[in-house]
């Protein structure tokens, strides 16, 4: 079938995929460029770029609440970017799901924990009877360590980390194969967000979930992520398994992203240097880039004579790290 | 210095129990009428107005008050009496009791304002609704706005009244006909400000459909200024009432109202003001109740309140 690639099952890929707004009149603005990538099942894939870069929207792609503008978005081999008959909707919004960033923003504040929950539920009818319902939502409030005698509360008597898994039980209960986890934690409290990831990673195991991680925070990104994607601008520039992005970071980009994760170390922090990424510093003869697979698995993004100097770089920074 | 182990234990830890919520349980409405009644103002003026709209409704059944049975037409002793015990409000220049024509008129003035409401947030809540929700929508409806609240409002009733005649129909279908355009443009604006929050995203998500989510996601948040619409809405019906039957496109002569009562009964400022300032000091009662009311209530529906 199509959707094997190195062996593995992709279960979403993004193929060249634009993505423009208007603004005003006949301007557009282009959010996402040419994003080209596979999630395979079973993966945690992270995205991570600074505000703007356009990894939400990218997101939003995938659920279909932004239309591309060019390229195609298939999930399980169908396409599911464009007009698609209402059926292949529903078959969408059945099996991929949304984590929302912010908790409090992301959950109807009139309505009880029962009817978030069951929302899903309602609008496939994926219940016998009513007892049955109610059965299956108190497995999903389990399932995320809150306790049935919640459903008849409001939103607002949650604190921020009760909340966010209310979200995430209100995405399990569909069952889904794919999760699109927009920030799930940046707008939490520190204290629980280790909570909230162990809770993830623990669904992903049972359910076996592939989740589409977006982020900002690398040291988060680093303990979720099997592979990592940078975008910046719209571009993807780096795209490599998790350990690699971090061993031999390319890219000037995410050489620069990288420096900026802080230590919990006095003496560390005090000789790191910030690199700052000066676009001006890349290949300026205008030639056409596209993402080239420099290792095995690892993408990057060049054109031929950027590629030469990465390619020197990796050989430098292999023979460094093999001679330590 | 060595602290003495055995003074310490390790405490239970039970994950669960941190979850529970011992706040009591919250319950909109209850929140709703208990903020409504802490004003004890509040209630006075609502105990005040539901007396009023009762007597309305009632003493005009035993009174049996019509403008066009005058049996003191000829008994001049009965005619522009003032206040007393035993004519309350005095009596008019045909010798009917003023008591008995307000009451009968504040009846019509109240079913007619309340059933025009009642008709133009019926017709306007889910018009205005859908409208705030589709931008195609949107693009043609605010053509079709545009040209229905151009229309003069005097010169449509006008129209209406020589079309369909004197009546209270005729009124109903006059005070309805365009206004709840109004009602539904309001609505518009309320839906479009809440329509793209992320928890309307969260439900398309889920694949709720559009009228779930008006009805779920967008209709609870609107309940206060929807409230404090018709709370403006019922007195200005009032008003609107009085004045087109002021002006002779109302219910005409043979119906009591209190616009056709102060009309009526101008001529007689001069000589035997209490027969004009009676009934309107009824309409500003009514109105100023219904309008405190309707405000107070708005106000408690509103959840910021409830804390």
């Amino acid at each position: 079938m199509s959707n094997e690639k190195n062996g593995r099952e992709v279960i979403l890929s993004v193929k060249h995929v634009d993505i423009s707004f208007e603004v005003g009149h006949k301007k557009r603005f282009d959010a996402v460029k040419d994003a080209n990538f596979d999630i395979y099942k079973g993966e945690t894939f992270a995205l991570v770029g600074e505000s703007g870069s356009g990894k939400t929207t990218l997101g939003r792609a995938i659920l279909r609440i932004n239309p591309c503008s060019a390229g195609e978005i298939l999930f399980e081999g169908k396409r599911i970017s464009g007009k698609i008959s209402h059926e292949e909707d529903r078959n969408v919004v059945r099996n991929i799901q949304m984590i929302f960033q912010d908790p409090a923003a992301s959950l109807n504040e009139r309505a009880t924990i029962e009817y978030c929950v069951s929302e899903g539920l309602y609008n496939f009818h994926l219940y016998k009877d009513e007892a049955d319902r109610i059965a299956k939502v108190d497995r999903a409030l389990e399932s995320v360590g809150l306790l049935p005698e919640h459903k008849s509360r409001y939103p607002h008597e949650f604190s921020g980390g009760q909340r966010q898994r209310v979200g995430i039980a209100r995405a399990m209960i569909m069952d889904p194969k794919f999760i699109v986890a927009d920030e799930p934690i940046s707008a939490l409290d520190v204290s629980i967000r280790a909570q909230v990831l162990n809770l993830m990673n623990k669904l992903k195991v049972e359910k076996n979930l592939t989740y589409l991680f977006i982020a900002h925070d690398l040291s988060v990104v680093r303990f979720i992520a099997d592979r990592i994607a940078v975008i910046h601008r719209g571009e993807i520039v780096e795209i490599a398994e998790s350990e690699t992005l971090f061993e031999y970071p390319i890219h000037p980009y995410t050489v620069s992203l990288l420096s900026t994760v802080p230590m919990p170390d006095p003496i560390v922090e005090k000789s790191r240097k910030h690199i700052v990424y000066d676009p001006s510093q890349l290949d300026q003869s205008g030639e056409k880039r596209e993402l080239k697979e420099l290792r095995p698995g690892h993408f990057v993004l060049a054109n031929s004579k950027e590629f030469a100097a990465y390619e020197e770089k990796i050989t430098r920074l292999e023979k460094e790290r093999a001679g330590r | 210095m060595e602290a003495d182990n055995n003074l310490f234990e390790f405490a239970d830890f039970d994950e669960l129990e941190s979850e529970h919520i011992v706040a009591p349980r919250y319950s909109y409405w209850k929140s709703v009428w208990r903020t409504f009644f802490k004003n004890k103002f509040t209630v006075g003026v609502a105990v005040l107005l539901i007396f009023i709209i009762c007597f309305a409704l009632i003493q005009p059944m035993l009174s049996g008050y019509s403008p066009i049975i005058t049996p003191n037409i000829n008994n001049a002793d009965m005619k522009f009496l003032k206040p007393s015990a035993e004519h309350i409000f005095g009596t008019d220049h045909v010798g009917n009791e003023v008591f008995d024509a307000v009451w009968a008129g504040a009846r019509n003035s109240i079913i007619i304002s309340f059933v025009c409401t009642f008709i133009n947030m019926l017709v306007g809540i889910p018009i205005g609704a859908l409208w705030g929700f589709s931008k195609k929508m949107d693009r043609w409806m605010i053509e079709v706005y545009n040209i229905i609240s151009n229309i003069p409002f005097l010169l449509l009733a006008m129209i209406l009244s020589y079309v369909l005649g004197a009546g209270m129909r005729s009124l109903i279908i006059t005070m309805t006909c365009t206004e709840w355009i109004f009602v539904a443009y309001f609505i518009r604006t309320q839906v479009m400000i809440i329509r793209d929050r992320e928890y309307n995203m969260a439900s398309k998500c889920l694949g709720t459909s559009t009228w779930t989510m008006i009805l779920r996601n967008i209709l609870p948040y609107l309940i206060s200024v929807i409230m404090t619409y018709v709370s403006r809405q019922i007195p200005s019906l009032i008003s609107y009432e009085v004045f087109l039957s002021f002006m002779g496109l109302g219910l005409g002569t043979t119906n009591a109202s209190l616009g056709q009562s102060i009309s009526m009964y101008t001529s007689y400022m001069n000589g035997y003001p209490h027969l004009f300032w009676i009934p309107v000091g009824v309409l500003a009662i009514i109105s100023i109740s219904l309008y405190i009311v309707g405000q107070r209530l708005a106000d408690a529906a509103d959840p910021r309140t409830h804390m």
